[in-house]
C-alpha cells in the first residue's frame, strides 16, 4: 500500500516542478531593439482618452498623431534661426493646415490627406468628432478633460450631463454589451427634453465649493425627464455615419431617470401616466450643442467659448488624439488596446507588451512621415528603481534615462552624454492659509524669505535646478514673471516679529506633509533646518504615502504641503489657474477677488502682450500674498548615449522619439 | 552516569544527608548558565549585544555630534559626504543670532529662564531641542552630564558624514536606540500575545484549541506586509493619531506595538504545541487535583516550563523583526525622520552606492553593524537553545 | 489506505476554501478602511467626473452589495479590471508576473537546496571542527545580511567590477542569475541549519548505529539512512517558503527591474489598486495552502511512522 501510492504522489510533484521549470527556462533571448529608454513605471494605458502621465505621453506620442504635434522648432520645414532652435512649437501633423476666425473663436483644420491609419484607412474629420466626444463622455472621466471643457463651447455641459427643458438630448439606454467600455455602447435615442421632474433640492448653506459641486451632481443624478424622443432616419450603408434626426417630427413623450432616481418617490403625478424608464446617460444633444464638428471628411471645426492663444499647442497635447472608430466600437475597451487589435496613425506601432517589463515599438509603414522615421525598433522598460536605471545605463543596456539617483548627479553632469536645463515645472509648498499662523500674510512671507533655496538647489537637489521667486518657470517667450522676497534672514525675522513671534516665541509647531521619497524627505528636512536656524521655529516631518498625501491635501488637512505643478502647454496659464478661487487645484484655502479677474479677463484678451500683462498681474497678486512658497524649477536630468542624436533639451521636456537616429 | 550510593550503615544519618545536600548538584538555570559560559560564540555574542545596549542607552552622555544637524553651507561649513576622518569638533547650534556653541546658548537659555518673571511662560525652544529631536527626560539629564564632563568638544566622524553633511556616528548609534527599541518592544509584545495566546489554546485543546489555531492559520495566510501597509496607513489616519496622541501612545510606539502584532503567530505555535505536550504532566494533574484553577495552572505552573524555549524563539525572532523594519525603511514606510534607524541608514547608504563613485562608508558601517548585531543575535540563540534545552542540545 | 488519503485531501481542500474566503473578506474591509481610494488622483478633479469614474468601477454600489459581486465574481476565477495598469485584467498581470516570479523560484529553490543540505551535512559530519564551524558561520551571516544590502553589492560586484552579468531585466537566463542567488542565499543558509539540527538528531538514534555496526561506510549512512530522516524539518520548512519564493520578492524585482509578482503586493496596496491588490493575496493564500498540502503528503512518505491525518 505504502509503496503503491509513493509513485503516484511523486509523479504529481515532480510533474509540477517541472512545469513551473519549463516555464522559467523558455524564457527565450529577445533581439534587443535598437534603442532602449526608462519609461518609469508601468503605463497605465495606452488609450489617449484614459491615460494622465508623463511615461504614458511617451508612448501615446510615438503610436499616436493629433491634429498638431509640438516639436522643437528646428525641425519645421523652411526654418528661419530666431530664438531657440529647440523651443516646442506646435507643426502640422494630421492636420496640414488650420485657419482661424477674425474673432478667435473658430478654428478650422484641413486633415492630411496622406494621413492613415496602420489598417491603411484614412484619418479623417470625423475621427476626430467621435473621439473627441468619447474623452468628453461622462464615462471615460479622464482627469486632463478640462482640457477641453475649458475651451470649448457646449463641451462642459456635455461631460457633467447639464440638460434643462428645452434642450435636445441624446438617451443612452442600458443594454450595453460590455459594461466596462468608456463611451455608449448602448442603444441611442434622441429628443426634446420638455420636463425636468426635480428631486428636492439639497441644503447648500456653509459648504465648501467642491462639497456643493458634489451635492449638486447628486442632485442632478436624481432628476427625472420628460422626453419627447423624435425618429432617426439611419443609414444603413453607412455604420458609423452620424444618424439623421428629424428634429421637427413629433415625438413620443417618455420619462427617463438615472438609476439613482429609479427609487424614488417624487414629483407628483406624471402627465399621462409615463412609466419611468431607466437610462444610463441623459446628455445635451453633441452634434447640435457642442462646439466640434466635421464639416466634411477633410474639414474638421472647432468653436472656442473665448480665445485661447495656446489652442495649437493643446491640440498637440495626447489626450486629445484620435483613435481608430471601428476597431475600439468591435473590440471595446481594453481588448482594442492589445498590440494584435491596436491601429495607430502615430510614427510607430506596438510590436508586442510585456506587463511591468516592456513595450516595443515597431516603425509603422503607413505613417504619412515614414520616411523621417530612422529608428526601427524602440523599447520602452518600465523601471522604478533610479540605482537601476543607472546601472543598465552604465553597462549598456539602455540608451536614454531621465532620473538617475541624486547622490551620482555632480558626476554625470560633467559628462558629455548630459542632458539638463530647465523645465516647465516648479517645485513648492502649499501653505493652509485657513490654519492659524498661516493666515498672516506677514508669516508667509517670513516663512518665503527665511528659504535659503539656492542652498537647497546646489547642496540638495544639484541637477541644475533654478532657485525659485515665482510660480511661472522662465523660459517662455515674452513672459516676465514678477517676484516675489528674495532670501533675507534679517527681513524674515523681522517679519515675523511683527506678526508677534519675535524670535520664534511663541510659533506652533507646525508640520510639512510630503509623499514617500527620498529627495521630498531630504529637502523638507533642509527646509526644517532652514526655518530653524533662521527664524527660531520648529516644524515636524510628516511623510504620507502617495494616496494618503492626495487625500490629506486635496482635503485640506494639512499646514505646509510638498507639491509640484508640470506644466501641460508652454504657457502661464497653466500654472496661475491653479491658483483661482476654490479651483479644484488650488487647495491652499486662499483666495482673491482680483486675481480671479485679471486671469479671467486674460482668457478673453485677444491681444497678446495685454494678455501676458493680465497674467503677470495675476502673478503679482500670488507672490505678494504667498499662499504658496515657490522653492525651485525643475530641471531636465537626461542621458542619452552619444551613439544618437535628435535629442534636443527642451522647456517641456518632451522628446519625440521619431525624430531619434542613430549617428554614423 | 552516576552509580547509586551503598547505603553504608556504619555512617550516620545525618552525615548521609550532608552526602545528599552535597549531591543535589546544580540547579537547572545555574547549569545553563555554566552551558552557555563555555559556548564561546555564544558568549561573545551576548557580550557584544551587552555593550551594544549599553552604548544605545547612554548615546546622550557620549560626546557625538547632533544626529540631525546639517552642514550644507560653503567652504568648512559644507560637510557633505565627507569620508572618515579623526579631526575632532565641536558641537554648535545655529541660531537666527549665529552660531554658538552648544554650552553657550545653554547657559543664555538658563540666564532667560532665570529672568523671566515667575509664571510666565517662556516660549523660547530649548536648545538641546534644536538639535536632538524628542528628548525624554533622562536624556535631558544625560546631555547635560555630557556638556559636563565633555564640554563642546565631540568626537571626530569616524564613520564619515552623509549627503546633508550630519554625522553617520552619531546617527548610527541614535539609530542603534531605535532599532534595538523596535526589536525588543516588538518582540516582547509578540511574546506576550503569543504566550498567552498559545498556552490557552494548548491548555484547553479541543474545540477552542482548533478554533484558535484555525484563526493562527488563517493570520498567517495573509501576506504581512498587505496587513502592515493599511494598518499604519489607517493609524496614521488624522483623526485616530488625534485621538491616540491624547493617550500618549506616538507613531513610533504604534509601530512598535503593530510589528508584535504580527510577529506573535510563530510564538503562539511554538508554546502550545509545548503545552500539550505538559498538559497531561504529573505536576499538572497534582496541581488540579488539588484545586488549582486554570489561570492559576496556566500562570504558576505552565509558563515557567515554557521560559527556556520563549527565550530561544524570541532572541531568533528579534533579527526578523529588525530586519523587517529595515525592509521597510527601503520603501519609506519605517521610523520617521528625524527618527533614524539602521533600516534608514543602511538604505541610505545603499542609494549612495553607484557605479561611479562609492560612499563606500555609508552603507559600510551601518551594514556592518546591523549584520554584527543580528549575526550575534543568532549565535546567541543558538547558544541559550543549547543551554537552556540540553533535549535539544547536541552532544 | 488510499480513501483516508483522498479524505484527507478533501478535507484540506474544503478548508482551504474557507480560509480563502476569510481572506477574501478580511482583505476586502481591511482595503476600504484605509484613507485614500483608488480613484484620489494625481490631480484634483471635479466631483462630476470622480463620480463617473467611480460609477465605472461600480464602486458607487452600496457596500454589501459590492461585496457580494465581488465574491461571486471571484469565485468565479475572474478577478477583475485593474485599476492601475487599466488595460489588462488582474488575472492576466498575476499571471505573467506569476511566470517571472516562479521562473526565479525555482531556480532560487534548486539553487537553496543545493547549497543548503550538502552543507549541512558536511556540517553535521564534521560537528565541532572547523568546517562546522565556518559553514555555520557563512550560514548566520546569510541570515543576518538584508537582501537589499547583499543585492546592491553583488550588483557592484559582478556587474562593474568583473563585469559577467547584466545589472537588471528580463529575457535571458543570464539574467536569472544575480536575482536567483541573491534570492537563494537566507534560505540556503536558513536550510544548512535546519539540515545540520535534523541531521545531528538522527545520527544520535539507534537505526544509526546499528548501521554503523553493520559495517556500512560513514557517507553511505549519511546519505542514505541519515539525511531522509534529517529531512523532515527541511521540507516543513520549504512549505510556506516555497510559496513565499514564488510569489516573489519586492526588493529583488526592484533592485533587478524584474517584472515579477512580488512588487504588487506592496505597489497594488500603495496605489489602492483594490483588485489587484486582493488578486495578490488570493494567489499567496492559495499557494500557500497548496503547499502546505504537499509539505502533509511528503511528511507520510518521508517517514513511516506519521500516519496521516494526525
Amino acid at each position: 500500500m505504502y509503496l503503491t501510492r509513493r509513485p503516484w504522489f511523486l509523479l504529481v510533484t515532480s510533474i509540477g516542478f517541472l512545469g513551473l521549470f519549463w516555464s522559467a527556462l523558455r524564457v527565450g533571448t529577445l533581439a534587443p531593439a535598437e534603442f532602449s529608454f526608462a519609461n518609469g513605471a508601468d503605463i497605465k494605458s495606452i488609450d489617449p482618452a484614459i491615460v494622465t502621465g508623463h511615461p504614458e505621453g511617451r508612448i501615446i506620442n510615438a503610436v499616436f498623431e493629433g491634429l498638431y504635434r509640438n516639436l522643437p522648432a528646428h525641425t519645421l520645414p523652411g526654418y528661419q534661426p530666431d530664438g531657440d532652435p529647440n523651443r516646442m512649437v506646435p507643426q502640422p501633423a494630421m492636420a496640414e493646415r488650420y485657419d482661424r476666425s477674425a474673432d478667435g473663436l473658430t478654428y478650422t483644420f484641413h486633415i492630411r490627406p496622406s494621413a492613415r491609419w496602420s489598417d491603411g484607412s484614412r484619418v479623417t474629420a470625423h475621427d476626430f468628432v467621435w473621439s473627441w466626444k468619447r474623452f468628453l463622455h461622462p464615462d471615460t472621466a479622464n482627469q486632463y478633460v478640462y482640457q477641453l471643457t475649458s475651451y470649448v463651447s457646449g463641451a462642459k455641459a456635455f461631460n457633467t450631463s447639464q440638460v434643462g427643458p428645452g434642450d435636445r438630448v441624446e438617451v443612452e439606454l442600458p443594454d450595453r454589451l460590455r459594461p466596462y467600455d468608456p463611451f455608449p455602447t448602448g442603444t441611442m435615442l434622441y429628443g426634446v427634453v420638455r420636463r425636468r421632474i426635480e428631486a428636492p433640492r439639497p441644503a447648500m448653506e456653509g459648504l465648501r465649493r467642491a462639497e456643493q459641486d458634489e451635492k449638486l451632481a447628486e442632485w442632478h443624478r436624481r432628476c427625472k425627464f420628460e422626453v419627447d424622443i423624435v425618429p432617426v432616419v439611419r443609414n444603413d450603408d453607412e455604420p458609423h455615419s452620424t444618424p439623421q434626426i428629424d428634429w421637427a417630427a413629433a415625438g413620443e413623450r417618455r420619462v427617463f431617470a438615472k438609476q439613482d432616481a429609479l427609487a424614488d418617490d417624487m414629483g407628483g403625478p406624471l402627465e399621462g401616466h409615463h412609466p419611468t424608464e431607466e437610462c444610463l446617460h441623459i446628455l445635451p444633444h453633441f452634434d447640435s450643442s457642442v462646439g466640434i464638428r466635421a464639416i466634411d471628411a477633410n474639414t474638421f471645426e472647432v468653436r472656442l467659448d473665448h480665445p485661447t492663444a495656446y489652442f495649437l499647442e493643446l491640440c498637440g497635447f495626447y489626450v486629445l488624439y484620435p483613435v481608430h472608430r471601428p476597431s475600439v466600437e468591435r473590440f471595446g475597451y481594453p481588448a482594442w488596446t492589445r498590440p494584435e487589435h491596436l491601429v495607430t496613425n502615430g510614427p510607430y506601432s506596438i510590436a508586442f507588451r510585456r506587463i511591468r517589463d516592456r513595450i516595443r515599438l515597431q516603425k509603422s509603414p503607413t505613417y504619412w512621415n515614414a520616411k523621417e522615421v530612422a529608428l526601427n525598433t524602440i523599447d520602452a522598460l518600465a523601471l522604478s528603481s533610479q540605482t537601476t536605471m543607472l546601472n543598465m545605463y552604465l553597462n549598456g543596456q539602455l540608451d536614454w534615462i531621465d532620473d538617475p539617483p541624486q547622490t551620482a548627479i555632480p558626476d554625470l553632469r560633467q559628462r558629455s552624454d548630459w542632458h539638463g536645463g530647465v523645465r516647465l515645472g516648479t517645485y513648492f509648498f502649499r501653505l493652509n492659509v485657513n490654519k492659524p499662523p498661516l493666515d498672516n500674510v506677514q508669516v508667509r512671507r517670513a516663512l518665503n524669505q527665511a528659504l535659503n533655496k539656492q542652498q537647497i538647489c546646489e547642496s540638495v537637489t544639484r541637477a541644475g535646478e533654478v532657485a525659485a521667486r515665482s510660480l511661472v518657470p522662465p523660459g517662455l517667450s515674452d513672459y516676465q514673471a514678477p517676484l516675489c522676497d528674495d532670501y533675507d534672514v534679517a527681513a524674515a525675522q523681522q517679519l515675523l516679529a511683527d506678526a508677534g513671534y519675535a524670535g520664534g516665541r511663541g510659533f506652533p509647531r507646525l508640520e510639512i506633509l510630503y509623499n514617500t521619497s527620498e529627495s521630498h524627505r531630504t529637502i523638507a528636512e533642509v527646509v526644517q533646518q532652514q526655518w530653524n536656524q533662521n527664524l527660531g521655529i520648529h516644524v515636524d516631518l510628516r511623510n504620507r504615502e502617495w494616496k494618503v498625501y492626495l487625500d490629506d491635501t486635496q482635503s485640506q488637512k494639512y499646514e505646509i504641503s510638498r507639491a509640484a505643478w508640470i506644466g501641460d502647454y508652454p504657457d502661464p496659464n497653466t500654472f496661475l489657474d491653479m491658483f483661482v478661487t476654490q479651483g479644484p487645484n488650488n487647495m491652499t484655502g486662499w483666495g482673491n477677488l482680483r486675481y480671479d479677474e485679471a486671469l479671467a479677463g486674460s482668457q478673453q484678451e485677444l491681444d497678446p502682450q495685454r494678455r501676458l500683462e493680465l497674467l503677470a498681474e495675476a502673478e503679482r497678486i500670488l507672490m505678494a500674498e504667498l499662499p504658496i512658497l515657490p522653492i525651485y524649477f525643475y530641471a531636465s536630468k537626461n542621458l542619452v548615449r552619444a551613439d544618437f542624436s535628435g535629442f534636443s533639451e527642451n522647456l517641456l521636456d518632451v522628446h519625440p522619439l521619431h525624430l531619434l537616429r542613430r549617428r554614423r | 552516569m552516576w552509580e547509586l550510593p551503598r547505603i553504608d550503615e556504619t555512617k550516620s544519618y545525618g552525615h548521609m544527608l550532608a552526602e545528599a545536600r552535597a549531591m543535589r548538584g546544580t540547579s537547572l538555570s545555574r547549569d545553563a548558565w555554566t552551558r552557555l559560559r563555555r559556548n564561546r560564540a555564544a558568549w561573545i555574542s551576548a557580550m557584544f549585544l551587552l555593550c551594544l545596549s549599553v552604548l544605545a542607552v547612554l548615546t546622550p552622555l557620549l560626546p557625538l555630534d547632533s544626529p540631525q544637524r546639517q552642514y550644507l553651507g560653503s567652504g568648512a561649513a559644507n560637510r557633505q559626504l565627507l569620508p572618515p576622518s579623526w579631526k575632532g569638533g565641536r558641537i554648535e547650534i545655529d541660531g537666527p543670532g549665529g552660531t554658538i556653541p552648544l554650552s553657550v546658548a545653554l547657559r543664555r537659555y538658563d540666564e532667560l529662564l532665570r529672568h523671566s518673571t515667575v509664571g510666565a511662560k517662556v516660549e523660547v525652544m530649548h536648545p538641546f531641542l534644536r538639535l536632538w529631536h524628542d528628548l525624554r527626560p533622562v536624556d535631558y539629564v544625560l546631555v547635560r552630564c555630557r556638556l559636563r564632563c565633555f564640554g563642546d568638544w565631540c568626537l571626530p566622524s569616524w564613520c564619515g558624514t552623509d549627503q546633508l553633511g550630519r554625522d553617520v556616528l552619531s546617527r548610527l548609534l541614535w539609530g542603534t536606540r531605535v532599532s534595538l527599541s523596535v526589536g525588543a518592544i516588538a518582540g516582547c509584545v509578540s511574546l506576550v500575545i503569543g504566550v498567552f495566546y498559545g498556552a490557552i489554546a494548548g491548555y484547553f485543546g479541543g474545540f477552542v484549541d482548533a478554533m484558535m489555531m484555525r484563526f493562527v492559520d488563517v493570520l498567517s495566510s495573509i501576506p504581512f506586509i498587505f496587513v502592515v501597509i493599511f494598518a499604519i496607513t489607517v493609524l496614521g489616519k488624522e483623526e485616530i493619531r488625534a485621538e491616540l496622541q491624547r493617550h500618549g501612545i506616538e507613531r513610533i510606539a504604534i509601530f512598535y506595538l503593530l510589528i508584535g502584532a504580527i510577529y506573535w503567530l510563530t510564538m503562539a505555535r511554538v508554546v502550545r504545541g509545548q503545552v500539550i505536550s505538559l498538559r497531561n504532566e504529573p505536576f499538572v494533574e497534582a496541581a488540579r487535583v488539588l484545586g488549582a484553577g486554570h489561570v492559576r495552572i496556566i500562570l504558576f505552573h505552565l509558563l515557567p516550563n515554557l521560559i527556556s524555549i520563549v527565550i530561544v524563539y524570541l532572541t531568533l525572532m528579534i533579527p526578523s523583526i529588525i530586519l523587517f523594519e529595515a525592509f521597510l525603511s527601503f520603501l519609506g514606510l519605517g521610523v520617521e525622520p528625524p527618527n533614524v534607524s539602521w533600516g534608514i541608514l543602511a538604505n541610505d547608504g545603499i542609494q549612495a552606492i553607484t557605479p561611479l563613485r562609492s560612499y563606500w562608508w555609508l552603507v559600510f558601517f551601518p551594514g556592518l553593524t546591523l549584520s554584527m548585531t543580528l549575526l550575534a543575535l543568532n549565535f546567541l540563540g543558538d547558544g541559550l537553545r543549547d543551554a537552556l534545552d540540553p533535549r535539544l542540545r547536541q552532544h | 489506505m488510499l480513501r483516508t488519503l483522498t479524505w484527507f485531501v478533501v478535507q484540506r481542500v474544503l478548508w482551504s476554501c474557507a480560509t480563502l474566503w476569510l481572506v477574501f473578506t478580511a482583505t476586502f474591509f481591511l482595503m476600504r478602511l484605509v484613507p485614500g481610494g483608488p480613484f484620489q488622483l494625481d490631480r484634483n478633479v471635479s466631483p462630476e467626473i470622480r463620480r463617473n469614474l467611480i460609477a465605472r468601477f461600480r464602486m458607487d454600489l452600496p457596500l454589501p452589495q459590492q461585496y457580494w459581486e465581488h465574491l461571486f465574481r471571484t469565485a468565479r476565477g475572474d478577478l477583475g479590471p485593474s485599476f492601475t495598469i487599466a488595460d489588462y485584467s488582474v488575472n492576466e498581470i498575476l499571471g505573467q508576473g506569476f511566470v517571472v516570479s516562479s521562473a526565479l523560484g525555482v531556480f532560487a529553490l534548486l539553487g537553496a537546496l543545493g547549497l543548503g543540505v550538502p552543507a549541512g551535512v558536511l556540517s553535521a559530519a564534521y560537528r565541532g571542527r572547523s568546517v562546522d564551524r565556518w559553514v555555520m558561520l557563512l550560514a548566520t551571516l546569510g541570515i543576518a545580511v538584508p537582501n537589499f544590502v547583499l543585492a546592491s553589492l553583488c550588483i557592484l560586484v559582478f556587474v562593474f567590477v568583473v563585469p559577467v552579468f547584466p545589472a537588471g531585466g528580463w529575457g535571458t537566463w543570464r539574467q536569472l542569475v544575480l536575482p536567483s542567488a541573491c534570492l537563494a542565499a537566507p534560505f540556503a543558509a536558513y536550510i544548512a541549519r535546519l539540515t545540520r539540527t535534523g541531521m545531528l538528531e538522527v545520527l544520535g538514534q539507534d537505526y544509526i548505529r546499528l548501521a554503523r555496526a553493520k559495517g556500512l561506510r560513514s557517507s553511505a549512512i549519511l546519505v542514505r539512512h541519515a539525511l531522509r530522516g534529517a529531512m523532515l524539518p527541511v521540507v516543513s520548512y520549504l512549505g510556506p517558503t516555497t510559496a513565499g519564493i514564488l510569489t516573489g520578492s519586492l526588493v529583488l524585482e526592484k533592485v533587478f527591474a524584474l517584472p515579477g509578482m512580488g512588487s504588487h503586493f506592496v505597489d497594488a496596496a500603495l496605489q489602492r489598486d483594490f483588485t489587484l491588490a486582493m488578486g495578490a493575496v488570493l494567489v499567496y493564500t492559495l499557494l500557500l495552502s497548496v503547499m502546505m498540502l504537499i509539505v502533509d503528503i511528503s511528511y507520510v512518505l518521508l517517514d513511516p511512522r506519521v500516519k496521516i491525518g494526525e
